[in-house]
């Protein structure tokens, strides 16, 4: 598809082009995180979306968590986690997963109040994921539908980053390694038991820590692109 | 809050000082913090840390070193580093690294600060020394102390002794003392004279000494009144007490103050307070004909302990009691092997020396002991001295107390051996201090005798601090060998810290935590020529000394206490379980806060090694 071949911030303009006015466009109004800022100078939002399945076109959002990190540091004060009430009955097979039943999620907001919260959680910022897939599709797809264009952000993908570093070091890839709580034991990150958005954003902000220590030994000497995996 | 960062939350409530903080404080904290990832090698603390921060190791490993890059504390998981928030903790540390790949939380010193006004209990964590954290915990181990029985047998005899003393004077009548005692409704009086106690009558000396051998009630009390008394010093304990009284089948014994009269304790009083345990092992000692006999009681012993242990009496009263139990274990195997060899054919005394003679005995440690034997025995007596120490040395043997491996037993000749000799062995260990003498001093150094004759002990006694009063060589020498068993560090997950960063999966609690200061009190005491020989009372004897600070003193007692009880709890548990008790401890035996209290013990005993290093010299001589 011609969009891959197109910078970042060319696909930011052409969305804000096409918003309508509101949150969305708020948010692409916004420049983006340069891929050469400096690794100590990046804002980073770490992000976990709990959703009902896989599929960004009948699935739905349940819940958002977010932390934020500067200086590569993790700030728990910035630490969010929305839960997101939906119509419909949640799918059994997804509760298990993310154990939100549905009256926890009748306390949530619906999407279109939480979307413009998150989306100005993130302008301007780097977005932090565990397969981010996911994150971008669904909130792709929410603001496609509400404010109708597409959802635009730098991304670093952990997920992807220890793919790489596996390819690169030659190990094979077993089924289930590359998941968040299997890649943190590698890292000497402790064991998490709880299993929510918020829990596993600071997760994925402590993997990503990790990984980048062992990537660039040197912070200083790094620059945001050697991370993006978009 | 958000409850989402409840593991935070969790893994911080469990760890001090966090654990002092009230629900809503801790579920406020976690959304302070900061959280940084440490690579291997990187330092610690992070150099572009842009404000002071306490941190919190939650997993990895930081190893913390000193000026001359000596390791002076690793921190593992739930490891707290607060000297950026001007809190000395590692006082000797000037760097650090993270030995491991280490994710690490940060508190703001501002935070900080605003939590220690708030909460008291949190406070008292930052704001204690070593000293008052170390009293606290001795505090705390003896207030959980219950009201069993058993403990009962760890309290003094001044507790025991209700009435103040009722005496009489030499020069009454026989008459005049059985008013009184009726008048005053007691057993017994004691005879004074001219302020000193001269002897004692009691309801069975009326009996038996006056009406049934038909003397005048008119006669003066000195006629019928028992000399020749046995007394004990109102600190005594209760146990030790008892085990007189059934060894010498009285009823009544003279409680003294230094000199003073200031009771008498009963038999009845002790029985109000003993245990039917401790007394039937008494009186089951007192009746044993045989070895065997002895041996089926002795295998009480443990159980004693475990009793004693589990009622939180002190570790300094669980010492007494175990060694006043194995004395009068002592004393009875002699009379046995008196009664079969024959009166002795000259006076002699039977020594105790290392643990029991201290009094720090726990249950069943190795014998050792000595003869002292008169200047006048002959040849021809050693026979005899031989059959009696091997007859004790293996009834000892036969009740637990196995035969020493280094041989410093009674029964080795060497050891058995008349004053004259034993004065010519403390002088050469004393004027041309050897290693081969260090060795022996940790055990003859600390003697007592169990029984014989006590005049001559005293008399070799008195000559040996005579001689080891401010000998400075001697000292340095014993310095130097009081400073071979180092404390560990500290406490690394599961491993002991030593010095040099090495590991160890579990520590010798007596060689790296008990023998460190029993060796420093010895060398205080012979120093300054001290009588006691319990390491507590040494140490407390020194501290009145120009020697030691009382300071120090106290925080050596305490650091004792503490490490003693330790070892005592852990012995316990092994005797619970049916284990033979030993001394080696695994880190994962202990709590959170006893790691601590033994880390605060540790550094105490370092710090008077460090003291005593400078002042002995000590080092020079090794």
């Amino acid at each position: 598809m011609l969009k891959h071949f197109l910078s970042l911030d060319s696909l930011r303009k052409r969305a804000l082009s096409k918003a309508e006015p509101g949150a969305l466009h708020d948010y692409l109004s916004t420049p983006l995180t340069s891929k050469r800022t400096q690794c100590e100078e990046l804002s980073i939002v770490s992000l976990d979306l709990e959703t009902t399945g896989l599929d960004p076109t009948k699935d739905k959002i349940l819940s958002f968590g977010l932390v934020e990190m500067q200086h590569m540091t993790i700030k728990l004060e910035t630490a969010r986690h929305q839960l997101i009430s939906i119509e419909d009955e949640i799918p059994e097979a997804s509760a298990v997963i993310h154990q939100i039943t549905d009256d926890q999620a009748a306390t949530g907001v619906p999407l279109d109040e939480a979307l413009p919260e998150l989306l100005q959680r993130l302008a301007g910022k780097v977005m932090l994921v565990h397969y981010s897939a996911i994150e971008q599709n669904f909130i792709s797809a929410a603001c496609q539908k509400l404010f109708g264009a597409p959802f635009v952000i730098p991304i670093i993908d952990t997920l992807v980053l220890a793919r790489r570093i596996f390819e690169h070091r030659n190990h094979t890839i077993q089924t289930g390694d590359l998941r968040l709580f299997n890649l943190r034991p590698r890292y000497n990150l402790p064991n998490y038991k709880a299993h929510n958005a918020l829990s596993d954003a600071v997760a994925t902000a402590e993997l990503f820590l990790a990984m980048a220590s062992d990537m660039v030994p040197q912070p200083s000497q790094c620059q945001l692109r050697r991370f993006l995996t978009r | 809050m958000e409850i989402e960062l409840v593991e935070i939350r969790d893994f911080l409530a469990k760890r001090p000082p966090f654990d002092a903080l009230p629900e809503e404080q801790l579920n406020q904290l976690p959304k302070s913090l900061e959280i940084r990832y440490l690579r291997r090698g990187n330092l610690f603390p992070p150099g572009d840390a842009t404000q002071g921060y306490i941190y919190i190791l939650r997993s990895g490993a930081i190893e913390l070193r000193d000026e001359e890059d000596n390791l002076v504390e690793k921190l593992g998981e739930g490891g707290i580093y607060t000297t950026d928030c001007q809190l000395i903790d590692f006082g000797r540390a000037t760097h650090g690294l993270a030995a491991e790949d280490s994710l690490i939380y940060q508190l703001p010193c501002d935070l900080l600060k605003v939590l220690r006004k708030s909460e008291p209990a949190f406070d008292r964590h930052f704001a204690e020394s070593i000293r008052d954290r170390l009293k606290q915990a001795v505090r705390t181990l003896k207030d959980n102390a219950d009201e069993s029985p058993i403990a009962q047998m760890t309290v003094e005899v001044s507790d025991l002794i209700k009435k103040s003393p009722i005496t009489i004077d030499i020069n009454c009548s026989i008459r005049q003392a059985a008013q009184l005692m009726s008048e005053k409704n007691v057993s017994s009086v004691m005879v004074m004279e001219q302020q000193k106690l001269a002897g004692i009558i009691t309801d069975r000396d009326l009996r038996k000494r006056c009406i049934a051998a038909g003397i005048s009630t008119d006669q003066l009390v000195s006629q019928i009144m028992t000399t020749n008394l046995e007394t004990i010093q109102k600190n005594t304990m209760a146990i030790q007490a008892l085990m007189t009284m059934t060894r010498l089948h009285v009823h009544h014994l003279p409680v003294l103050q230094g000199d003073t009269v200031v009771g008498m304790l009963t038999a009845t009083d002790l029985a109000r307070h003993q245990t039917t345990n401790s007394a039937f092992l008494a009186s089951d000692i007192r009746k044993a004909a045989t070895v065997e006999d002895l041996a089926i009681v002795s295998e009480r012993l443990p159980d004693v302990q475990f009793q004693l242990a589990n009622s939180n009496a002190a570790a300094l009263h669980v010492g007494e009691a175990i060694s006043c139990i194995t004395d009068a274990l002592t004393a009875r195997l002699i009379e046995m092997a008196e009664a079969e060899l024959g009166p002795p054919p000259v006076p002699y005394a039977w020594l105790c020396a290392g643990s029991q003679a201290r009094h720090e005995q726990t249950s069943h440690s190795d014998q050792d002991n000595a003869l002292l034997i008169a200047d006048e025995m002959k040849p021809e007596h050693e026979a005899y001295f031989e059959a009696l120490a091997k007859k004790v040395s293996d009834g000892l043997n036969a009740c637990g107390y196995v035969y020493c491996p280094g041989n410093a037993m009674a029964t080795n000749p060497k050891w058995r051996q008349t004053l004259r000799i034993w004065r010519k062995y403390f002088n050469t260990w004393i004027n041309k201090p050897e290693p081969m003498a260090l060795m022996l001093s940790s055990i003859f150094f600390d003697l007592r005798a169990v029984y014989g004759n006590m005049e001559m002990f005293d008399e070799l006694r008195t000559d040996i601090l005579n001689k080891t009063r401010g000998n400075g060589i001697f000292t340095a020498f014993m310095a130097a060998n009081a400073l071979q068993h180092r404390p560990p560090l500290g406490f690394f997950r599961t491993f002991v810290l030593i010095h040099g960063g090495a590991h160890d999966d579990t520590f010798d609690i007596k060689h790296r935590g008990i023998v460190p200061i029993t060796d420093i009190a010895r060398v205080f005491a012979l120093d300054q020529g001290l009588t006691p020989v319990n390491t507590t009372e040494r140490l407390e004897a020194a501290a009145e000394t120009k020697v030691l600070s009382r300071e120090m003193g106290e925080n050596l007692v305490d650091a004792m206490e503490f490490i003693a009880s330790i070892r005592i709890y852990h012995q316990a548990e092994q005797i619970r379980k049916g284990i033979t008790p030993d001394n080696y401890l695994s880190p994962e035996e202990l709590s959170d806060l006893e790691r601590r209290h033994l880390k605060d013990a540790f550094r105490v005993i370092q710090e008077m090694q460090d003291a005593m290093e400078n002042r002995y010299q000590g080092g020079r001589f090794l």
